[in-house]
Parts: structure tokens; C-alpha cells; sequence
């Protein structure tokens, strides 16, 4: 080392020299302090940053960082006592833009003496852990100007006065209310909180329960509604405008409680205008407002909901158990699927398709249609009745939301088997008949249920529709291997597969015998193609067309029965006819050939036989003989058949019955299904499994079922267990 | 500063601590093989830390791939050497997920230990040096940019620094705006200029006076070029696979000729990297990250500004005689100043510096307030006409001090400090708040005091107490107290009592129960001669029960010491 570098390293030879004037730190704290003290009267362009700050350094690096510290806390504190009268004494209207005002000067004030001192803020304060020199300036302002006794309290009054003033209506200076609540905000999240957005809320509170009260005695539910929202609309506006975004939530869930929760019941079950009314009244602009208000209050969706449905319940109960309403079928479906259109669209406009609503809807139809035992048949004659006519011209669209609906209305069905037996029944007669309009329509039906119900409900029905498909290749063949049949009358054959198709009692009866003939042929042909097969003539469900010539030459083609044909053909041997005779002649059983000869002698227009005595009714010793006056605009004559539509009172309970009957083997079918399944299971289990189980079906009656599981112990399935009488045992 | 001193100190202990495991499980059973001359994949293998401390110490790239394709890192996990492999990681080896490299080393891990150190690594990669840190905080600063961090964190891309922690604090107002894709970057110029050459004629030309600059070639894309306007600032790069090809054509209009190198070597392995990992099962965006020590040492951050610096010190001083400052930078026009693109000239002691705003900002707190909030001062008020350069004015430094510390602020390094200078160099730091630079100069200046003498180890000691810097002060204490009997004799080591504040008589500051054994010295520094009481008693090593009374003598030994230095002083002072 050299000597000269030696002398540099001498204590005495310390640049700041500084230290040895005992004078220097009170002289460099007065030149700041007096820069303090011009920075915050606004007079700062005559001081130097570069000089300042050094000042600032050097005091810190000679260990007088706490004179500094606690300097620039008295500087600021005085100057802000002062600040505090200055706002203090500020007249009305002008306190509010005067705080405003010296807030933005201390905060320019304090960028200043922030930048000034930055050499202490990240060294002395950062080891002494002291508050920095920014928030430390924020928290002088709040403690000696926001917290000042004589401010405090009117700063808040002077807020709420404006806000009141502002939800009555007048227009107050935003701007200059949101730079005072952002003053807040930046003091901290507790000081906004405490000082400003409490007692904002209380005094809010009181507000809208004064409001509210004085709304509900004087407005419908409607208009309340519309002010609540209109109110609600306002709060969250006045949020986005001049308040911290935190508050939102708070601010609504006020208004929320105290204009709509304190109020819900009152509001919803309000006399000519609730909501029983709106729904009534379709009344979608208040249903939306009063869902979309309700939604944000606990419960509320639920009141409505409740209301909602216990309504929808008592309605269709009235529609359903009226015994008026439910004489027309086709009228009666209508009426549900309208009033189903009506709420859905409720649901889906005013409640914004919510789940819940539309699971409650579902749930009362479930309820009220399974109230009337005869919905099912109803149902199916809908279906029959749109398909016979009713879908005439309507393009295939429409056709589908026509099937859709009927299909929502099955869903809720819970005896879905008897509505099955209906079906088939009024799809034979369709089929038979030739009724029905479109192909496609009846297949898109089936394709439904089936996707609905799965492949056993309508294995039959499918199979319905094969054997007209067969049917009509099997009279092709028939025709193609006997040319010699197409002179004389043409016999049209439809072979039914024994099983699919509602069975009814074969009715025998003796064919003309040109027709006979021709049965006979077509007998040995389709035993020929296919052997091992029985046919029996279904005589019953055939229908014929004849011409007849009357007396005066005029020519018509008749559409009758076979029965009738059967009749009427006896006649073209003889002029008249007693009732025996033609008994004898056809043999057929007595109540149908009684209805068949009403239809033919006692139907007016459409007599084309004469009976004598003339009566309504056909006794056993009516004659008969041919109308030889019958007339008739049409070339064509159709002659129905004296037939109910809708059931008698002895035919439901057959169907019923029947209905009970193939349960039967469906109940055993399930309980043996479990039973294989579980081996052990005790009485309650089966029963609430076998319901489970045939729930898509039908509703099985736990007595039913009992009796089943009785039957099938009878028959070794099953045995009781030898300690605990509930036990059933499954008997591989 | 290497990058190896800049993380040194970065360890990792606690990550593993709760690993327990016993060490001696994973230790090899046979000693391990030393390769003197090997590279380092050869050294990485065989474990041979001596050999990979030397060649990392000389610069080699730690991402390199051999003709294996495979990374040092990968070898060193392969064959499970957790200190080679500590050690590459904290010399910037990537080991990120989502990296080639990096799920390769993870895959051959050798152990549950060596998967964990990746771990802990991958969560936390090697922070950058405070140059690049602090520019890329002006980066991301730039409210624009912010998209970038965005995308990047959906991408999955580390990264470091959180959003929250920028406020408007690092905010430096950029001067130039890219819009491409209809998407603004925010940079400035200056970097810009010194990593590119495309860059610096552009803005000397065309771009002269424009401040938004539209691109409107659809195939530029976005996300390449933020990644490369990123790496400008940060010297890293992290960037999606996909978006690699764009960004090699860039780098080839930029003339980033070697990391257009690197990137081309990437792509091609990338190809075939393609065929060995299951595209299929991993749907997360592959990415490739890229330190700036893979780059030669000319083109990285530091030797980038350092060239600039360069030019704009190379000015002719201007000649200060003129009293007013106004009439002497007056006349300095910002033609002057295109080549350099200085945007501000710092007067210090005659001399003017011409510096650039943004490194000034980014590197100093106090450059940054006095650049973007004087205006209320005196300062603001020097109505210069249009086309001057701002200038400011810096009292009470040397121009040499202040140069040594510009070059400091532009590169991050510090060339062969003269002792003379140090002390100066603390205040100048101190002063600009620019702290690392005086831990720089703490260890630049740590050898001369080995051969120091007691007066200038006192002198050192006020020095280190006054600007706090803790590893000097730390140092001269040690010093002290083990020789306190050679400093009582000294007159300096007495002079110097009279200066200090006297201890503090508190007994509770004293720690009279034993300190655990490796426990840390309380960072903050407190009265220096209770601090020396401290590391005298330490040194002495006394019984424990006898720490007080001998703590009383020291305090007594002291009094007597500073009445003599009291009568020295009065002595002196008669004699003058």
C-alpha cells in the first residue's frame, strides 16, 4: 500500500464532513421542512428534486433517518389540523368540493414528499419496519381531517343527503361524489367500509322499508313489481357510478329484503292480482319480472313455484273430474294440451325455462291426469280421432308436434298398459277399416312409444302392421295363381297373426255361398303356401261393398259389414224375410245381427230395407223386405254399423278387467325377475322393487302383487322363510 | 457479473429438506471417477464436480446438446448425481415441463430425489440477473404488454413474476408502439436498437419520428414476435413449439443471426423430436426455453448495452464552462443523438453523460421518479425548445464514480474496481438506490482487504456501517475482534470510537444464551460496537456463565479507550 493511498484511508478524510458540524441535521431538516411546507402550499417550482432528495440521503445516511421520519410526521400533521379547519369552515354545498379539494392537493402533495424521501422509505423505514411514507400520509389524512370530530359526522350526513336526495329524484354532482367515496376507498378497504358503506346500507334499509310499506298499500302486485325492479335497477347504477364495485352485492341484497322478501307472500297471493292472476291473465311481462325479482331472494322461487303449482292442480282437477267436460274425449286432450301449451310457454317466456318450473308443471299434469281412471282411453281416442281425420292436410311438421304433445300427455300416464290396450284396439279398427289417413303418421307414433317405452310395448303393434303388409303380397299371389277369379266378386283377405291383434270371440256365421266358394279357394291356397297354419274367419271385422239395383232401376254400391252383406244377400232369393229366417239363414249370434238389422232397416236415408212393424227397435217377430223407394244423392252408400265410440259402462269394466288380467303374468314375471336376482328378500323390498320395475308401465297394486307372490309360492317359485314370516326364498 | 456468481447464492435446502431419505442409500459405492480433460456430458456423467465447477466457470453453454441430442442435465439425472445435477440447474440448465429437454431429464431420473430437485427447480427456474430482471419488469410494466403474460401463463409458461406484483411502480412509458396482428407490443427503442440491427437502421430511418409502427403482413404473428421483443429485454426466451417457424423468420429480418441459429438447429430437432414423443397423449402446448448464456457472450443483454453505452459515452464531453446549464445542453440536438439514441444528458461534475430514460428507469427507483415526476420541481420547468434533450443535473459525485456506475446500470458488470473508488461507489449507489451494484463492489473490493492494515479497516468499517453493506461489515468485525488487541494500539481504531454512538448498556440486546450453532446474524444492523461486543466475546470464546461480566469489561475497555482517544484528539488539536 502506498503512503498516499494510506492518507485517503484516514478517518478525517470522509467526504461528508458532515458529521462533525453538530448543527447539520437541524439545518438539513429546516430546508426540507420548509419544502414540506412550500410543496403543500403549491409553490414547488422553485425547489430542486435533485437537491432535496439529496438532503433527504444524506440525513438518512448519517443516522438522523428517525429526526427525518418523525419531522415529516409533525410537518404534515400541522399542515393537515390545518387543512381539516380550512374544510371545516367551508359554508353547505361547497364542504363537500372543498374536502375534495385539498384531498387531491395532499395526495399531489404527498406523490411530492413520497419522491423526495424515497431514499428513507426503502431504507431506514424498510429496517425499521415502520409505516411507509405514502400509506403513513393517507393515514395522517384519515385520522386528522376524515376522523376529525367536527368533520367526521357531517361528511357522512352530507353523503346520505345526497343519495336520499338522488333516490327522490333530484340530480346530484357525481363526480364529485364519487372522488369523495374514492377518497374512501383509497384510505383503505376498512375505512370504506366503517365510515361510508355501514351506515349507507342501514340508512338504505330504512329507506326501502318506509318505501315498501307505502308501495304494497297503494300499488297491484304488478306495479310494484315494476318499481321494485325500476328501484333495484337504480342501486346497481348508482354502484357502477360512485361506489366501490364490492358494494354492489350488498346494496341489492338490501333492497332485495326489504322490498321484496319482507313482502313475498303478501305479493304473490295478492287479491285480482297475484300471481294466480298473471297466470290466468298470461301476464308474461309480470311473470318474467316477478321470477327474475324472486330469484334473487332465498325462497322465493319456491313460493312462486308452490303457488304456481297448487294452482295447476286445483285447475286440472276441475277439468279433469268435470263430468261434463270429459262426454268429448277429443274435446277433453284438447283442453289438457292447451292448457300445457299455455304453461309452457309461461315457462319458457316470463321464467326463462328453469328446470324446476318445468319439473313442477310436469309433476301437476302426472298428478290431475291420473285423477280421471279414464285418461288412457281418452288419450288414444285423441290419437285415433287425429289419425282417422283429423291431420288432413296438415303438412307432415305439424303432424309430428301434434304426436309430440299426445306424447308428453302419455308420459305422465301411469297406467301406460291400459292406455296400450286402447291403442290396439282403435288401431285394428283403423287398420281394418282402412281409416287410417297417413302411413307415416301411424309408424312415427309407434317409432315414439317404442323409444318411450322400449320394444316390447310395441312388438305387437309393429306386428300389426306386418300382417297387413303380408296380407296384401298374399292376395297378389292369390290372384296371380287363379285368373280365373277376376269375373264375379273379389274377395280381399287379410291374414291377422293370432296374439297381435285384439282378440275377440270368433262369431261364426254362414257365408253366401259365393262368397264361400271363394273362401274355401283361398283357404286351400294359403294352407298350400304355408302349412301348418288354422285360419278361422274373423266374420266380425269384415267389411263388403254391393251393388244393388231397387225397384225404379236406380243403381248403388252399399258399404256394409259381412254381416250385413250376409243379410242383405238372403234377399236376392226372397222378397221377404222374418226375423227367424234370417237368423236361421245366417246364424248369426243375436245381438249383433239386432244391431246390424237396426243399422240397415231403421237409420234414416240409409234404410235399404223395410221392416214391419216400423219401430226402433228389432223384435223377434219382425219381418223384413227390400226398400224398394230407397234414394240417395251419392252413387256410393256407406251404412255404419250401430256402433259406441266411446265405451258403455259394461265394455270399460271388460277392458278393465282384461286389462287387470294381462297384469297379471307381468307382476309374476317381475317378482320372479328379483327373486332370481336377490334369492332372499323380505315383503316390503319386493313390493317396492316390483313397483319400480313396472313403473314405465303401469302403477301395480300392492295387494295385487301380494296375491301374486301367493300364487307363485303356491307353485313351488317361491317359499316363505321357515323363521321370519316376511322372508320370501327364491326355489331354483 | 457471470451468471454462475448471480445465483450462487441461491440454494435450495429447504425444497428438500423433507425428503427423508438417507443419503447414504443414494451415495455411489464405488468413489467416483474423475475426468480432468473431459466435457461437460463426460463430466456430467461421471459426477466430476471439480471438472463441471471449472468448465461452467469458463462459460460453457449448460443447454448445449451433444451429437446424442441430449443435455448435460440429462446425463447427470440419468446416472443420479444430485450435485452435478444442483449444480447445472442453478447455472440455468432448463428443466421445465413441456420442454424436450426437459421432460427427457425428468423421464430418465434415476431416483425420487433427483425427480424432486427437477421439481423444485421447474417451480422455480433460476432468477434472472438484476439487469435483465429489472428491464423485463419495464417490459411487462407496459400496460400492453400485460396480454403477453396472459397468453404466456395460459400456455402454461412459467412465469415468475405475478401480475399483482407490478403495479404502476415499474411503469416506464414506452416510445415506440407495434401493432401486429391488430395487437399492440410496447417496447423501446433503445433495446430494440442494441439487440437488433434490423431494428437500429429502421429507427435512425423510417421510424424516425413515428411512434406506432402498423404491421400489416399476416404471417408476422404475434406471439413470436412478443416472445423476441421479450427476450430483447429479459435475454430469455420462451415460446411455444408452434409458434417457433414464425419466429425464425423473424429473427432473419431482425439479423439475429445467432439466435436464428439456435432456432434453426431447434426446428430441425424439433422434426424428429416429433417422431419420439406421443403427440397424441400429451395435448399441453410443447414449448422451448432458451437462456440468454446459450448465446455467444456478444449477443446477450449485457454486451448488447454495453455497445450502446459505448457510442454514447464516446460523445465529445461537452465543455461546461458556460455558467448556465441551459445554454450548454441547449445546443445539443437530438440529431446528435440518433446513432446512440440517448434521450437525456446527465450533467455531473463538468462532464455530461448521455444516457437512455428506460435503463436509467428500470435500473433506478430515484432515475425513474426524477424522469417521470419532476415536473412540479424546479426541474420540470427548463423550458427547452423541442428537439433538446432533457438534461439533468447530479451534485456532489464524480463524473467518475457516476460513469463506473452508468456502465453498472447498462451491463451489470464491474470492471476492476480501484479501492480508492469504492467508497465513492457505495455512496453513488446507495444514493441511486441501485443496491446490487454495492454488493458487486463488496466482492470486487473483498480480496484488497486481506491486505489491508487496521486504519484502513476501521476506515472500512465506518464505511460499510454508514452505507450498509452488511458482507464488508460483517468482514471488518470478524477482523476486529479477532485482533483486538493489535487495533487498541492503533490511534485510527481510537478515533474512530469517538465517532460511533456508544454502546447501548440494555443487557437484553445481548444474547446471553448460547446462539445455536450455524444459527444467521440478524440482518439488521444495529449499533456497531454492540455488535463488536458481540463478535469479541465469540472470539474469545468465554465461559457461558462469565459472558456478562466479560461483556462489562469490554464495555469498561471501550470507556477507557475513547477518553484516551479524547485526550489524543485535544493533544492534536493544540498542536495545530
Amino acid at each position: 500500500m502506498s503512503n498516499q493511498k494510506k492518507r485517503n484511508f484516514q478517518i478525517e478524510a470522509f467526504k461528508h464532513r458532515v458529521v462533525v458540524d453538530p448543527k447539520y441535521a437541524d439545518k438539513t431538516w429546516q430546508i426540507l421542512e420548509r419544502a414540506i411546507h412550500q410543496i403543500y402550499n403549491q409553490d414547488a417550482s422553485g425547489l430542486s428534486f435533485e437537491e432535496l432528495y439529496r438532503n433527504a440521503y444524506n440525513m438518512v445516511l448519517h443516522k438522523f433517518g428517525e429526526k427525518l421520519y418523525t419531522g415529516f410526521i409533525a410537518t404534515m400533521t400541522a399542515h393537515l389540523k390545518e387543512k381539516s379547519k380550512l374544510i371545516e369552515a367551508a359554508q353547505g354545498g361547497s364542504f363537500l368540493e372543498e374536502l375534495n379539494k385539498k384531498w387531491n392537493e395532499h395526495n399531489k402533495a404527498l406523490e411530492m414528499i413520497r419522491d423526495i424521501l424515497m431514499y428513507m422509505d426503502r431504507t431506514y423505514i424498510e429496517s425499521t419496519k415502520k409505516p411507509h411514507v405514502h400509506p403513513m400520509g393517507l393515514s395522517l389524512w384519515r385520522d386528522n381531517v376524515v376522523h376529525f370530530p367536527k368533520i367526521h359526522a357531517r361528511l357522512l350526513n352530507t353523503l346520505l343527503d345526497l343519495v336520499q336526495k338522488e333516490r327522490t329524484g333530484e340530480v346530484i354532482d357525481r363526480g364529485l361524489m364519487r372522488n369523495v367515496i374514492k377518497m374512501f376507498m383509497d384510505l383503505g378497504e376498512s375505512v370504506y367500509q366503517d365510515d361510508f358503506e355501514k351506515p349507507f346500507l342501514e340508512a338504505s334499509s330504512e329507506f326501502y322499508k318506509v318505501e315498501s310499506q307505502e308501495f304494497i298499500e297503494s300499488c297491484d302486485c304488478g306495479d310494484y313489481l315494476k318499481k321494485a325492479e325500476k328501484r333495484l335497477t337504480e342501486e346497481i347504477d348508482r354502484v357502477a357510478h360512485y361506489l366501490d364495485a364490492k358494494s354492489e352485492d350488498k346494496i341489492t341484497s338490501v333492497v332485495e329484503k326489504e322490498m321484496i322478501a319482507n313482502h313475498m307472500q303478501r305479493l304473490v297471493h295478492m287479491e285480482n292480482s297475484g300471481l294466480v292472476n298473471m297466470l290466468l291473465n298470461d301476464k308474461y311481462d309480470d311473470l318474467g319480472r316477478m321470477y327474475s325479482l324472486f330469484r334473487r331472494v332465498t325462497n322465493g322461487l319456491v313460493t312462486v313455484r308452490d303457488v304456481m303449482t297448487l294452482h295447476l292442480r286445483e285447475m286440472g282437477k276441475q277439468l279433469v273430474t268435470d263430468p261434463e267436460k270429459s262426454k268429448d274425449p277429443v274435446e277433453f286432450v284438447q283442453r289438457l294440451l292447451d292448457e300445457r301449451d299455455k304453461y309452457d310457454k309461461i315457462i319458457s317466456t316470463a321464467f326463462g325455462n328453469d328446470k324446476t318450473f318445468q319439473n313442477a308443471l310436469n309433476s301437476s299434469f302426472e298428478y290431475f291426469i291420473n285423477l280421471n281412471a279414464r285418461s288412457p282411453e281418452f288419450i288414444s281416442l285423441f290419437v285415433d280421432d287425429k289419425l282417422r281425420k283429423g291431420l288432413k292436410g296438415i303438412a307432415e311438421v305439424d303432424v309430428e308436434v301434434v304426436l309430440d304433445k299426445v306424447m308428453m300427455l302419455f308420459r305422465y300416464l301411469q297406467e301406460k298398459d291400459v292406455f296400450e290396450k286402447y291403442y290396439k284396439q282403435h288401431l285394428a279398427k283403423r287398420l281394418l277399416s282402412g281409416k287410417t289417413v297417413s302411413d307415416d303418421a301411424e309408424r312415427s307414433l309407434i317409432v315414439k312409444l317404442k323409444t318411450e317405452c322400449g320394444y316390447q310395448f310395441t312388438s305387437k303393434l309393429e306386428g300389426m302392421f306386418t300382417d297387413m303388409k303380408t296380407s296384401e303380397d298374399t292376395m297378389r299371389g292369390f290372384y296371380g295363381s287363379h285368373p280365373e277369379l277376376s269375373e264375379g266378386p273379389t274377395l280381399i283377405v287379410q291374414v291377422l297373426t293370432t296374439g297381435s291383434w285384439p282378440t275377440q270371440p270368433a262369431v261364426p256365421c254362414n257365408l253366401p255361398a259365393e262368397v264361400s266358394v271363394l273362401c274355401e279357394k283361398f283357404r286351400s291356397f294359403y294352407l298350400g303356401t304355408h302349412t301348418g297354419r288354422r285360419l278361422s274367419w274373423q266374420t266380425n271385422m269384415g267389411t263388403a261393398d254391393i251393388k244393388a239395383v231397387f225397384g225404379k232401376g236406380q243403381k248403388h254400391e252399399l258399404n256394409v259389414s259381412t254381416f250385413q252383406m250376409c243379410v242383405l244377400m238372403l234377399f236376392n232369393n226372397a222378397d221377404r224375410l222374418s226375423y227367424k229366417e234370417i237368423e236361421q239363414a245366417t246364424e248369426i249370434p243375436a245381438s249383433d245381427l239386432k244391431r246390424c238389422l237396426q243399422s240397415l232397416a231403421c237409420v234414416k236415408g240409409k234404410n235399404v230395407i223395410k221392416k214391419e212393424p216400423m219401430s226402433k227397435d228389432i223384435g223377434e217377430e219382425d219381418s223384413f223386405f227390400v226398400n224398394d223407394k230407397f234414394t240417395s244423392k251419392f252413387y256410393k252408400v256407406k251404412i255404419g254399423t250401430v256402433v259406441a265410440q266411446k265405451e258403455t259402462e259394461p265394455e270399460k269394466q271388460e277392458t278393465r278387467q282384461r286389462v287387470e288380467e294381462d297384469r297379471k303374468p307381468q307382476i309374476e314375471a317381475a317378482i320372479v325377475r328379483i327373486m332370481k336376482s336377490r334369492k332372499i328378500l323380505d315383503h316390503n323390498n319386493i313390493i317396492a322393487e316390483v313397483t319400480k320395475q313396472l313403473q314405465p308401465r303401469f302403477l301395480a297394486n300392492p295387494t295385487e302383487i301380494k296375491k301374486r307372490i301367493e300364487s307363485l309360492i303356491e307353485r313351488d317359485f317361491l317359499e316363505r322363510d321357515n323363521t321370519d314370516r316376511k322372508l320370501y326364498r327364491y326355489l331354483a | 457479473m457471470s451468471p454462475i456468481e448471480s445465483s450462487s447464492s441461491w440454494t435450495l435446502e429447504s425444497d428438500l429438506e423433507d425428503l427423508d431419505i438417507d443419503l447414504q442409500d443414494y451415495g455411489p459405492s464405488i468413489p467416483l471417477k474423475k475426468v480432468p480433460n473431459g466435457d461437460i456430458f463426460e463430466a456430467s456423467r461421471a459426477g466430476d464436480v471439480d471438472r463441471l465447477r471449472y468448465l461452467l466457470e469458463t462459460g460453457v453453454n449448460v443447454n448445449a446438446r451433444d451429437r446424442w441430442d441430449s443435455v448435460a442435465l440429462y446425463y447427470a439425472c440419468l446416472a443420479g448425481h444430485i450435485d452435478a445435477a444442483r449444480m447445472l440447474l442453478e447455472n440455468g440448465a432448463i428443466c421445465s415441463e413441456h420442454t424436450f429437454d426437459g421432460d427427457r431429464c425428468h423421464y430418465a431420473s434415476l431416483n425420487l430425489r433427483i425427480r424432486k430437485l427437477l421439481k423444485a427447480f421447474e417451480a422455480r427456474p433460476p432468477p434472472l440477473a438484476p439487469l435483465q430482471a429489472s428491464l423485463r419488469e419495464t417490459f411487462l410494466g407496459c400496460f400492453h404488454n400485460r396480454a403477453y403474460l396472459k397468453q404466456a401463463s395460459v400456455a402454461n409458461i412459467d412465469v415468475s413474476v405475478s401480475v399483482d406484483e407490478m403495479g404502476s411502480s415499474n411503469y416506464f412509458p414506452p416510445d415506440v408502439v407495434f401493432f401486429v396482428q391488430g395487437r399492440p407490443i410496447e417496447a423501446h427503442r433503445v433495446i430494440l436498437s442494441a439487440r437488433s440491427p434490423f431494428f437500429k437502421q429502421k429507427f435512425e430511418s423510417e421510424w424516425k419520428d413515428r411512434r406506432e409502427v402498423r404491421f400489416s403482413k399476416e404471417k408476422l404473428s404475434y406471439p413470436a414476435l412478443c416472445s423476441l421483443i421479450h427476450f430483447f429485454y429479459s435475454d430469455r426466451l420462451e415460446i411455444s413449439v408452434d409458434d417457433m417457424e414464425d419466429l425464425e423468420r423473424i429473427c432473419k429480418v431482425c439479423k439475429c443471426e445467432s439466435l436464428q441459429r439456435i432456432i434453426e438447429k431447434e426446428l430441425i430437432h424439433q422434426k424428429y423430436a416429433e417422431y419420439k414423443t406421443h403427440r397424441d397423449l400429451d395435448n399441453s402446448m410443447k414449448r422451448f426455453i432458451l437462456q440468454g448464456i446459450s448465446l455467444p457472450e456478444e449477443d446477450r443483454l449485457p454486451a448488447s448495452l454495453h455497445r450502446i453505452l459505448r457510442v454514447s459515452l464516446a460523445k465529445p464531453f461537452a465543455d461546461t464552462s458556460g455558467d448556465s446549464l441551459n445554454s450548454s445542453v441547449g445546443d445539443k440536438r437530438v440529431s446528435d443523438s440518433v446513432d446512440s439514441l440517448a434521450d437525456v444528458c446527465v450533467k455531473v461534475d463538468k462532464r455530461t453523460f448521455y444516457c437512455h430514460q428506460v435503463i436509467l428507469a428500470s435500473r433506478s427507483e430515484y432515475f425513474r421518479a426524477r424522469l417521470s415526476r419532476v415536473n412540479d420541481f424546479h426541474e420540470g420547468k427548463n423550458d427547452l425548445p423541442g428537439d433538446c434533450l432533457p438534461a439533468l443535473e447530479e451534485h456532489d459525485l464524480s463524473a467518475e464514480a457516476f460513469e463506473k456506475m452508468i456502465e453498472y446500470m447498462y451491463t451489470d458488470g464491474l470492471k476492476e474496481i480501484n479501492p480508492n473508488q469504492a467508497e465513492e461507489i457505495f455512496d453513488v449507489a446507495s444514493r441511486y438506490l441501485l443496491f446490487p451494484l454495492k454488493r458487486a463492489v463488496a466482492d470486487a473490493l473483498l480480496p484488497h482487504l486481506e491486505t489491508a492494515t487496521p486504519a484502513e479497516l476501521c476506515h472500512w468499517l465506518v464505511l460499510s456501517d454508514m452505507y450498509g453493506v452488511l458482507k464488508i461489515r460483517e468482514y471488518c468485525l470478524d477482523l476486529v475482534a479477532c485482533n483486538f488487541e493489535a487495533f487498541v494500539e492503533t490511534r485510527e481504531f481510537r478515533a474512530m470510537l469517538l465517532t460511533l454512538p456508544p454502546p447501548s448498556g440494555d443487557s437484553s440486546l445481548r444474547t446471553t444464551a448460547p446462539s445455536a450453532p450455524g444459527a444467521m446474524m440478524t440482518t439488521d444492523q444495529g449499533n456497531l460496537l454492540d455488535d463488536l461486543r458481540e463478535k469479541w466475546l465469540e472470539a474469545e470464546a468465554l465461559e457461558l456463565d462469565m459472558r456478562d461480566e466479560s461483556a462489562l469489561i469490554f464495555d469498561k475497555r471501550l470507556r477507557m479507550l475513547v477518553e484516551m482517544a479524547e485526550q489524543e484528539k485535544s493533544e492534536s488539536e493544540a498542536e495545530d
